[in-house]
């Protein structure tokens, strides 16, 4: 029950935002929501024109994006491929490359915050369901003769609800980490590549 | 002669005085301290749960922290960094600021639109004064007469009789106020509102917005520039602003309120501080969990250095 009412109220101070600030009243995490990540937040180097962009899909250029953009590569790592190529990068290539990793980043973090949204929704529609099941049960204890094995029934899938919203609301904190995390990587990306153009 | 040579050979060789930087760590509940001559790390320390605002007093012999989550301020001996006694605050302290002379502390509590007053010495509450809803960003006159509240829902910056604890006027910024600064002749006031993107510069004799600073990024999109801490050099010349998750520092003009540059830091740039000789600014960066160093003079960020989880405010010792 308590989980519940934060969840109202939670709902409830976000509407109150929403009104205030335009921020949607759905969405279920402490972080900011902000759709998209644009390059200029990651990146100071020249900014890319039509020939960065033609050079992003260089082959080299994209096998070396996919390969830094995997969080599986330890930053070291990916801090001395990005010295290595810079050997023989100039601020174009580099900016190429910064282009390239951007454009892998970004449609993987939009979609996750979409995710995270729909994630938020469903949560609203389980507490919906939650008080609807709440007010039949009892509904159907007032009943001059109750049905007690339809009220029991209705006490499970309550349990089963509890449990689910309990549940995904305690993974929303590990759910929510993840657009940062890939912000945390473009940024450090962005901060090597730029350490190279003087 | 060989003792004005030593005297003179002292005199050359005396170091820049080193002070100590304090980064309260929100997520990683401690606090981080740095050398602002070497920039190395010199420790970390618990300070309690969820620490957000620190600031220290003018004889540099007390820090302060906001202990959000555990509803009071936690005080520390810098040095040491153990914890002598703490202070009532009210319930979720955010952000507070201290009287030029060192007492009392002016307290914002987000949860029940109030700012609370403690006598930093007797350590009682002096005032309860209910503002705006969800106060923030607190700010306080070079003289000291005058402590500013900003709330965030109700959007105003909140001008408190620092004497009779009465609120004396009241100014409509943009959505969100986070942040309240006087200049150091406190002819500006400068209120960051983090959703409407802008920096109202306050007239304080007139309680009038004589300017509003906008800010444009190339290749950044405006819903990402959310203006949060702003510190003024003393001579009033230059003006930094956090800009949260566009990852900048703006720097703006100080007599003609005009943006000169944008300085990329670190992610979620939220507060500021200078050193004593405002030589250096420390940014603290939330996500990307650092501190940016930038040089004040040739407006260079020189360094970035790790600190704890989710660093928030920061504060330099006096010399």
């Amino acid at each position: 029950m308590k989980y519940i009412l934060t969840l109202i109220l939670a709902m409830a101070a976000g509407s109150a935002l929403a009104a205030s600030g335009g921020v949607d009243p759905t969405w279920p995490c402490i972080q900011r929501k902000q759709p998209h990540l644009s390059l200029g937040q990651v990146w100071s180097g020249p900014p890319p024109d039509e020939e960065t962009e033609e050079l992003a899909r260089d082959p080299e250029i994209a096998a070396l994006a996919d390969r830094l953009e995997q969080r599986r590569l330890p930053l070291e790592e990916a801090e001395a491929e990005i010295a290595e190529f810079a050997k023989q990068a100039d601020a174009s290539r580099l900016t190429a490359l910064m282009v390239a990793i951007f454009d892998r980043i970004e449609p993987e973090r939009s979609a996750i915050i979409a995710g995270i949204a729909r994630y938020g929704e469903s949560q609203v529609a389980i507490s919906k369901r939650i008080e609807e099941r709440r007010a039949r049960m009892e509904e159907m204890e007032a009943a001059e003769e109750p049905d007690f094995d339809a009220i029991d029934a209705e006490e499970e899938a309550l349990d089963w609800d509890q449990r689910i919203l309990t549940e995904r609301q305690q993974s929303l904190t590990y759910v929510c980490e993840t657009p940062v995390l890939l912000e945390q990587r473009a940024f450090a990306l962005g901060r090597a590549l730029s350490a190279h153009i003087d | 002669m060989k003792h004005l040579l030593t005297l003179v050979l002292c005199l050359a060789a005396t170091p820049v005085l080193a002070n100590r930087v304090f980064v309260s760590n929100e997520k990683g509940n401690d606090v981080t301290v740095l050398d602002s001559e070497t920039l190395e790390v010199i420790g970390s320390y618990p300070v309690g749960n969820r620490p957000r605002g620190i600031t220290i007093s003018p004889d540099g012999k007390e820090l302060y922290v906001c202990a959000s989550d555990d509803d009071l301020v936690r005080v520390f001996d810098p040095e040491t960094m153990e914890e002598t006694h703490t202070l009532p605050s009210g319930p979720d302290p955010e952000l507070f600021v201290l009287h030029p002379s060192g007492n009392p502390l002016y307290i914002a509590n987000e949860d029940d639109n109030l700012v609370t007053v403690v006598d930093t010495e007797t350590h009682q509450v002096l005032a309860e004064i209910p503002v705006g809803v969800e106060p923030e960003g607190m700010g306080v006159s070079p003289d000291g007469k005058v402590v500013i509240n900003t709330s965030e829902t109700t959007n105003m910056a909140h001008f408190i009789d620092s004497e009779t604890f009465e609120i004396t006027a009241n100014v409509l910024v943009d959505s969100r106020p986070r942040f309240a600064e006087y200049n150091h002749d406190g002819s500006k006031l400068y209120v960051s509102a983090e959703i409407g993107g802008t920096v109202s510069v306050i007239d304080p004799s007139t309680q009038e917005i004589v300017h509003k600073i906008e800010f444009e990024i190339p290749g950044v999109l405006p819903e990402a520039i959310q203006p949060v801490g702003v510190r003024v050099t003393s001579d009033g010349s230059r003006v930094f602003v956090a800009l949260g998750p566009a990852n900048r520092v703006a720097v703006i003009d100080g007599e003609t309120d005009e943006v000169l540059e944008y300085l990329l830091v670190g992610q979620r740039v939220w507060q500021m501080a200078f050193t004593p000789d405002e030589k250096l600014l420390f940014t603290t960066n939330g996500n990307s969990n650092d501190v940016s160093v930038i040089d004040v003079e040739s407006l260079e960020v020189v360094k970035s250095v790790p600190v704890g989880q989710q660093p928030w405010g920061v504060v330099v010792a006096p010399d």
